[in-house]
């Protein structure tokens, strides 16, 4: 097989090649073949109908090297330091920004069928070394047509299978894998315009999500209420500690999830861990409540706080509602650790309580299962 | 067996790309497996990415490491053959530690994966690909208008050299089903001069094969040979900098595999240095 090259290349011809290109180069049409997983994917969110916002990450530079191949820009050499500009962030973002004309050409958001023109926003993060690459996020935003009944999505640049994620104000998610250039199966919009709820539904979901956060889903959070309770003598001091921890962690919770405050995970979950230990360890050698308790407990507590923000903010508060949501995940949260008090005080401290070998033989071996779990979850999540 | 592109001198780095891309815009049925380290030139002791990507004529998509498609990712030195580590899902799919100066072979040797086509989209892949025996075949059998059930297997490698290269330094044979072994070491050549390459399936040479040599800056102004009855080719490689060299091999599946055709895809990188320095840049 030999292909012929052309011996001249003028600019009228340099012109009718790139429009060439641009129609040829990359895969058009549905295709039944399926090739490896590449690292693309595309997520699409609908807000209340109304508007879309479709995120695509990808890989940087081997988008940028497909958009230059596309405006007729030679590829970057090899030798090293040539290709230095596609190891930065911040020239690949420019090209990205430079490029968008090209890059619109191959990605198509449509509604009934009917192409619409989003404002698209380009991000690069991320440095090449051996064992990363840049990644681009590129958000495609506008609005839903009035009446609109379908959705369909087709993005050419990529050879590899990518997944298609669509979600609607935080509820459930559809994937679809997709090869590029093939377009998604029309998504209908009325299933995902679902009739508003209104605030009483909206408070009866995030309280379930709040209680079930403690049980059975946080056992961190029910050990280190059972280390509270654990050390007190009687309902009032226990009370007291759950107190202090409630108002702390609704402080934390709060400001959090409006964003005043923010701690990395990788700093809170092992913190919370150490918390349980440390309630747990001071159980085995006092016997008393002393008044720094509280002021402890108050501390941990706004450290738990963050912990629930972040399980918050991963579940997702709808806008319209975002008050009853928050208020209500935290009375599900306390309605969950007043349960577990009251289980644990039914099951030993309202019989056991006051006995002599209550501390001994209850206490004790409970603190020191609980310290010992949580010294493992605190090497655990340090590990992470 | 040679068969060369005009290096077409006459045309301008720049005009000569817009020629081969369009040339490439006839080539979309099938998609090319490479590996494509983050230095094919690395000191000894340092670390380098093995990313392996998919796509045409060298403009590629990273895949990540997937556990379930790898059957072999090993690199071989002088010291042997060690599996290439890495972590799942993550581009790169593997890392390797260039422990000593000397030629460094990376080879990625994936499962079987399924794929339909449609006919229209097959037929013209088995042209693209210099399969036409799998063509006769299937017009024999009266399957050329039929969409085709195909498993592919991906039989990459990749050539990495460290310190200063030599001829002792060989290529070898990783028992890949489909293999592209170099019988020189490319590392010891320059733009302008001849690689042979030996393919070999299932161990024994293939004869009558098409092998395709493509550079990074040129990827379209492809250098194509049919190998010959000791299934070798030789190439006179033009241009420095990164080459790919690949072959498609296909025989009819075996029964029990869900498929009708089982197809092995070979590739080969490396990086060729330039005539005028002497000695490719680090």
């Amino acid at each position: 097989m030999r292909f012929p090259v052309p011996s001249r290349l003028h600019n009228w011809s340099a012109r009718l090649v790139i429009s060439c290109l641009a129609a040829t180069v990359f895969l058009p049409g549905a295709m039944l073949d399926a090739h490896e997983i590449g690292t693309t994917r595309v997520s699409v969110a609908f807000r209340q109908s109304a508007s879309y916002e479709i995120e695509i990450i990808t890989d940087a530079a081997a988008l940028v090297e497909k958009l230059q191949a596309l405006s007729g820009v030679p590829p970057q050499s090899d030798q090293a330091g040539e290709n230095a500009s596609l190891h930065s962030a911040a020239v690949l973002q420019m090209l990205l920004k430079n490029y968008d004309q090209v890059f619109r050409r191959r990605v198509a958001a449509a509604f009934d069928g009917a192409a619409v023109w989003p404002s698209i926003d380009y991000a690069v993060s991320g440095t090449a070394t051996a064992t990363s690459s840049p990644v681009a996020a590129i958000k495609l935003t506008g609005a839903v047509p009035q009446g609109a009944r379908h959705f369909e999505w087709t993005y050419s640049w990529t050879f590899a299978t990518y997944s298609l994620t669509v979600a609607t104000d935080g509820d459930t998610q559809t994937t679809e894998w997709l090869e590029g250039g093939q377009r998604s199966t029309p998504i209908p919009l009325s299933a995902l315009r679902k009739a508003p709820r209104n605030r009483a539904a909206i408070a009866v979901q995030y309280l379930a999500l709040g209680f079930t956060h403690i049980i059975p889903k946080g056992l961190d959070h029910m050990l280190f209420v059972l280390g509270i309770f654990l050390l007190g003598r009687g309902l009032r001091q226990i009370l007291g500690q759950v107190s202090a921890f409630t108002i702390a962690h609704s402080i934390t919770l709060s400001l959090s999830v409006y964003g005043i405050v923010s701690v990395s995970p990788k700093v809170v979950e092992p913190l919370i861990a150490v918390s349980i230990a440390y309630v747990a360890i001071e159980n085995i050698f006092i016997s008393e409540l002393r008044p720094w308790r509280v002021a402890l407990v108050f501390a941990f507590g706004l450290l738990h706080g963050m912990g629930f923000a972040g399980v918050l903010k991963e579940l997702g508060l709808p806008r319209s509602e975002f008050v009853t949501a928050l208020v209500t995940f935290n009375l599900g949260v306390e309605a969950g650790q007043l349960t577990v008090i009251g289980a644990a005080f039914l099951l030993v401290g309202w019989y056991c309580g006051s006995r002599q070998w209550y501390r001994r033989l209850v206490v004790v071996p409970a603190s020191v299962l609980i310290a010992c779990v949580a010294l493992y979850w605190t090497v655990e999540r340090l590990s992470l | 067996m040679i068969s060369l592109h005009s290096q077409s001198s006459m045309l301008g780095r720049c005009g000569r790309f817009f020629a081969t891309l369009i040339l490439s815009s006839a080539s979309l049925a099938a998609h090319d497996m490479w590996i494509e380290p983050t230095a094919f030139l690395p000191d000894a002791g340092k670390i380098i990415g093995l990313r392996l990507r998919v796509g045409q004529d060298l403009l590629g998509d990273p895949i990540p490491r997937d556990p379930a498609l790898i059957n072999q990712f090993i690199s071989v030195d002088s010291s042997g053959p060690k599996p290439v580590v890495g972590r799942d899902g993550v581009d790169p799919a593997g890392l390797v530690r260039v422990a000593a100066p000397g030629l460094l072979i990376i080879g990625y040797r994936s499962n079987p994966s399924p794929i339909v086509l449609p006919a229209a989209k097959f037929n013209q892949y088995l042209k693209e690909e210099g399969l036409e025996a799998i063509s006769d075949l299937r017009a024999r059998q009266n399957q050329t208008g039929n969409d085709a059930r195909e498993v592919f297997s991906r039989c990459a490698k990749s050539l990495v050299s460290s310190g200063i290269p030599t001829e002792a330094e060989a290529d070898r044979a990783l028992g890949f089903p489909l293999e592209l072994v170099t019988l020189k070491n490319p590392y010891t050549l320059r733009a302008g001069e001849e690689l042979p390459v030996s393919l070999t399936y299932e161990a024994r040479p293939l004869p009558g094969a098409l092998v395709v040599a493509m550079n990074r800056m040129n990827p379209a102004a492809k250098l194509t040979a049919r190998t010959d009855k000791n299934g070798r080719v030789t190439f006179r490689l033009p241009e420095s900098g990164m080459w790919l060299i690949k072959a498609v091999h296909m025989i009819p599946a075996a029964a029990g595999t869900n498929a009708d055709w089982a197809s092995f895809w070979a590739s080969l990188t490396f990086e060729l240095k330039s005539p005028a320095t002497g000695a490719a840049a680090r």
